[in-house]
C-alpha cells in the first residue's frame, strides 16, 4: 500500500517546492523590483496579494461547483472530497482577500471597511461557503452531508451572478457624491514590471493553491478510509 | 399534468392540516406583529425617517417571520416516518417541492396581507393607494424567499442546530431578493411608481424563475439527502 | 503607520496565515496517516492470526 502512494507523495513535494520558488520570486518582484505606483505609492503593492487571492478563491469555488455537480451525477467519493477540500481553501483565500482589501483600503480611502461592491461581494462569498462548511459539519450521516453540501455548492454558485448584479446595482445607483468612487481601481498607466510582478505572484498563488488542495484532499481521503476501516471492525 | 396533480394533492393535505390547527399561521402572524413592535421601540424614528426605513423594516420582519414558517415546513413529515412513506410512493419529487413552496407562500402571504396594513397604521404612514404595487413587490420577493427557503429547509432537515443553520445558509443566498424588494419598495414610496426600479423587478422575476426551475429539477436529490 | 507599514501588515498576515494553515494541514495529514497505519497493521495482524 505504502509503495504505491510514493510517486504521488513525490509529485506533491515537487509541486510544493515549485510553489515556494514561485512565491519567493513573486515576493521579491512585488516588493523590490516593481516600482511604486504613481498615485497610490507603496500601498499599491498589496494588489500583488489581493488580485491573486481573489482569483484563487474564484477558482476554488468553481471547483466546488464542479465537484458538487459531478458528485450528484456519478456519486463518486472523489468528487465530494474535491468539493470539500476546495470549499475549505476557498474560505481561507476569501478571508485573506478581505483582510488584504481592508488593509489596502485604510491608507487609500481612510477607512478599514466600506460597503463598496467589491468588498461586500467578497464578504458575501465568505458567508456562503462558510455556511457550506457548517452544513457539512452539522450533518452526521456522511453521505447525506455530501449530498446536501453538493446541492448547496451548486445553488450557491448559480446564485453568485445574481448576487454580483444586485450588489453592483445597489452600489452604483446609490453612490454618495462626496466620497471617492472606491469601485474604480485607480491604475492609470500599467508599467510592465507591475504586470510581471502580478503575473509571478499569481503563478505562485496558483501553485501554492494546488499544493494545499492536494494535501487537504488526501487528508479527506484518509479520513474516509479510517472511518470505513473502523466501521468494519466495529471499533 | 401529473406534476400539478401531485402538487395539488400534497398542498391540499397541508392546507387542510393547517386549517384545522392553525399552528403555523398564528405563530407567524404574532411573531410578525411582535417584530413590528420591537422595531418601533428599537428605532424610535422621527416621522419623516419612517417612510425611508419602512421598506427595510417591513421586509426584515417578513424575512424572520418566514424563517419561522420554513423551520416548520416539513414538521408533519418528520413525525412517524411520514417522509419515508411519501418518498416510497410514486409522488413526483418536483411536485413535493412545488407543494411545500406554495404552502409556505400561502402562509406568508396571509401574514403579509394583515401585517402590511398594520404596519402602515402603527407607523403612521400615508400613501394607502400605493399598497397594491407594494403587494406586487412583496409577492415576488416572497416567492423568491419560499423557493430557496424550501430547498434549504429540506437540505437542513437532518442537521444538528437546524434552527440556526437554516437562516445561516439561506440569508446570504437571499441577498438579491432582499436588495431588489427593498429598492423597489423605496422607489414606489418615493415616486409613486416603479420607474427605474423596474430593473430590480426584472431581477426579482428572474431569480424566482431560475430557482423555481432548479428546485423542481433537483428536489429529488435534496429530499433523498 | 507609513505606507510600508501597511504593506508589511498585509504581507505579514497573509503569509503567516498560509504558513499556519499549511502546518495545520501537515499535522492533520500525519495524524491521519498514523491512524491509518495503525488500523491497517492491526488488520494484517488479525488476519494473520486467523490463518
Amino acid at each position: 500500500m505504502a509503495a504505491s502512494t510514493q510517486p504521488v507523495e513525490k509529485r506533491k513535494g515537487i509541486l510544493g517546492g515549485l510553489a515556494v520558488v514561485a512565491v519567493v520570486i513573486g515576493l521579491y518582484w512585488s516588493l523590490a523590483v516593481a516600482p511604486p505606483d504613481a498615485y497610490q505609492g507603496e500601498v499599491q503593492r498589496i494588489m500583488y496579494l489581493h488580485l491573486p487571492s481573489i482569483l484563487t478563491a474564484y477558482l476554488s469555488y468553481f471547483l466546488v461547483f464542479v465537484g458538487s455537480a459531478m458528485y450528484l451525477w456519478k456519486r463518486e467519493k472523489r468528487d465530494d472530497l474535491l468539493a470539500h477540500a476546495a470549499a475549505e481553501l476557498g474560505v481561507l483565500f476569501t478571508a485573506l482577500t478581505i483582510i488584504e482589501g481592508s488593509i489596502w483600503g485604510k491608507p487609500t480611502w481612510g477607512v478599514w471597511w466600506t460597503w463598496d461592491a467589491r468588498l461586500t461581494l467578497t464578504a458575501i462569498l465568505l458567508l456562503i461557503y462558510a455556511g457550506y462548511l457548517m452544513l457539512r459539519s452539522l450533518i452526521d450521516d456522511e453521505s447525506r452531508a455530501a449530498s446536501a453540501a453538493a446541492i448547496l455548492g451548486i445553488i450557491g454558485f448559480l446564485d453568485i451572478p445574481l448576487i454580483h448584479m444586485s450588489v453592483y446595482w445597489w452600489r452604483t445607483l446609490h453612490q454618495p457624491p462626496s466620497i471617492l468612487r472606491p469601485d474604480k481601481t485607480p491604475w492609470e498607466t500599467v508599467h510592465p514590471s507591475l504586470l510581471t510582478a502580478l503575473a509571478i505572484s499569481f503563478v505562485g498563488f496558483i501553485l501554492l493553491y494546488f499544493y494545499l488542495l492536494s494535501l487537504r484532499y488526501r487528508v479527506g481521503e484518509m479520513r474516509q478510509e479510517i472511518k470505513a476501516l473502523r466501521l468494519e471492525r466495529g471499533a | 399534468m401529473e406534476l400539478l396533480k401531485h402538487t395539488y394533492l400534497v398542498l391540499s393535505k397541508d392546507l387542510l392540516l393547517e386549517l384545522r390547527r392553525r399552528d403555523s399561521v398564528l405563530t407567524m402572524f404574532f411573531f410578525g406583529t411582535l417584530l413590528l413592535f420591537v422595531f418601533h421601540f428599537s428605532f424610535d424614528l422621527p416621522p419623516d425617517k419612517v417612510a425611508e426605513m419602512a421598506p427595510a423594516l417591513l421586509w426584515l420582519a417578513f424575512l424572520f417571520t418566514g424563517t419561522l414558517g420554513l423551520a416548520q415546513l416539513f414538521q408533519a413529515e418528520r413525525e412517524n416516518h411520514c417522509l419515508d412513506a411519501l418518498l416510497l410512493s410514486p409522488l413526483d419529487r418536483g411536485a413535493l417541492f412545488l407543494a411545500k413552496t406554495s404552502f409556505n407562500l400561502i402562509l406568508m402571504l396571509l401574514v403579509e396581507l394583515v401585517v402590511m396594513p398594520l404596519f402602515w397604521i402603527l407607523f403612521n404612514l400615508s400613501a394607502w393607494n400605493l399598497l397594491p404595487q407594494l403587494f406586487l413587490v412583496t409577492l415576488l420577493g416572497t416567492i423568491g424567499f419560499c423557493v430557496l427557503g424550501t430547498i434549504m429547509s429540506a437540505l437542513t432537515l437532518r442537521a444538528r442546530a437546524r434552527e440556526l443553520l437554516l437562516p445561516l445558509v439561506l440569508f446570504p443566498l437571499m441577498i438579491p431578493v432582499i436588495l431588489a424588494t427593498i429598492r423597489c419598495m423605496e422607489s414606489v414610496l418615493k415616486n409613486g411608481e416603479f420607474g427605474d426600479a423596474v430593473s430590480w423587478l426584472k431581477l426579482l422575476l428572474g431569480f424566482d424563475v431560475i430557482f423555481m426551475t432548479v428546485g423542481v429539477l433537483i428536489f429529488d436529490w435534496v429530499i433523498e439527502s | 503607520m507609513g505606507p510600508w507599514g501597511f504593506v508589511s501588515l498585509a504581507y505579514g498576515i497573509v503569509w503567516a496565515a498560509i504558513v499556519v494553515y499549511w502546518l495545520f494541514l501537515k499535522h492533520r495529514y500525519r495524524q491521519a496517516e498514523a491512524e491509518l497505519n495503525r488500523l491497517r497493521s492491526s488488520e494484517a495482524a488479525a488476519s494473520h492470526d486467523k490463518r
